[in-house]
């Protein structure tokens, strides 16, 4: 295997450089913009990587920015809301059964359920929030209300009938978003 | 998982921590981290959890 040993790669009309080689290993590339991203594919230019500012790393398909990592590390993707914007992440998620033997059917960052009694849980997170300021979304076939208790590990909720008698439900599921 | 962590709680009746099966832990360290602290717990068989929950409130942690 041979080496070309160079420190900058220019095309021969490019007024300034294609790739900055550094004697780290890294390779810097121009910016770029959505039309023309600087990391693309031979065949389709106007689809690929481009850094539309400081700290910033954008995507590009089709000539047009379809989503980015801003500044302060948030993922923004348009995928149908009109423009690109901050998507804020389901952090924690299960549905489980809770009648007959309670079982989680599937889940994401959830360690654990706690069967505290008729139609009180506690959904224990795998890793913990940033802070209890989250908000959830909930669902039975009867009703899903905060308990009360929730910290960075766990959130506590009951499920009800619709005459507010403490039920337990088939299918109850809760969603963790921060 | 075939198995379920219970311990007393505060309302003097039985909390039963249920596994989540893909969440990578042990039932040890699913105990050790999410059993209230201070709190006794005993690791038990699925099989050894009553499926009838009429009387859910009413069960007991036995040592």
């Amino acid at each position: 295997m041979s080496t070309v040993a160079v420190t900058n790669l220019k095309h021969e009309s490019a007024t300034g450089n294609n790739i900055i080689l550094d004697s780290s290993g890294n390779a810097a590339f121009a910016d770029g913009s959505a039309s023309t991203p600087s990391i693309t594919n031979d065949g389709d230019l106007n689809t690929g990587i481009f850094f539309p500012g400081a700290d910033r790393i954008g995507f590009a398909e089709g000539g047009a920015q379809c989503g980015e990592f801003d500044a302060s590390g948030n993922f923004q993707f348009n995928s149908g809301y009109g423009s690109v914007a901050t998507a804020y992440g389901c952090r924690a998620w299960v549905n489980f059964n809770g009648t007959g033997v309670v079982a989680i059917r599937a889940s994401g960052n959830v360690s654990s359920i706690t069967d505290n009694g008729t139609g009180d849980y506690t959904v224990n997170f795998t890793t913990a929030m940033p802070d209890a300021n989250y908000s959830s979304a909930g669902q039975s076939q009867g009703i899903v209300l905060f308990q009360g208790t929730s910290s960075t590990t766990a959130y506590r909720v009951n499920t009800y009938t619709f005459a507010g008698t403490l039920t337990d439900y088939g299918t109850v599921n809760i969603a963790i978003f921060r | 998982m075939n198995s379920r962590i219970i311990y007393p709680n505060d309302e003097g009746g039985v909390s039963i921590i249920v596994p989540a099966p893909e969440c990578g832990l042990t039932i040890e360290e699913i105990a050790a981290k999410d059993a209230p602290a201070g709190k006794p717990y005993k690791i038990v068989d699925v099989a050894d959890i009553p499926t009838d929950r009429t009387f859910r409130n009413a069960w007991e942690y036995a040592e």
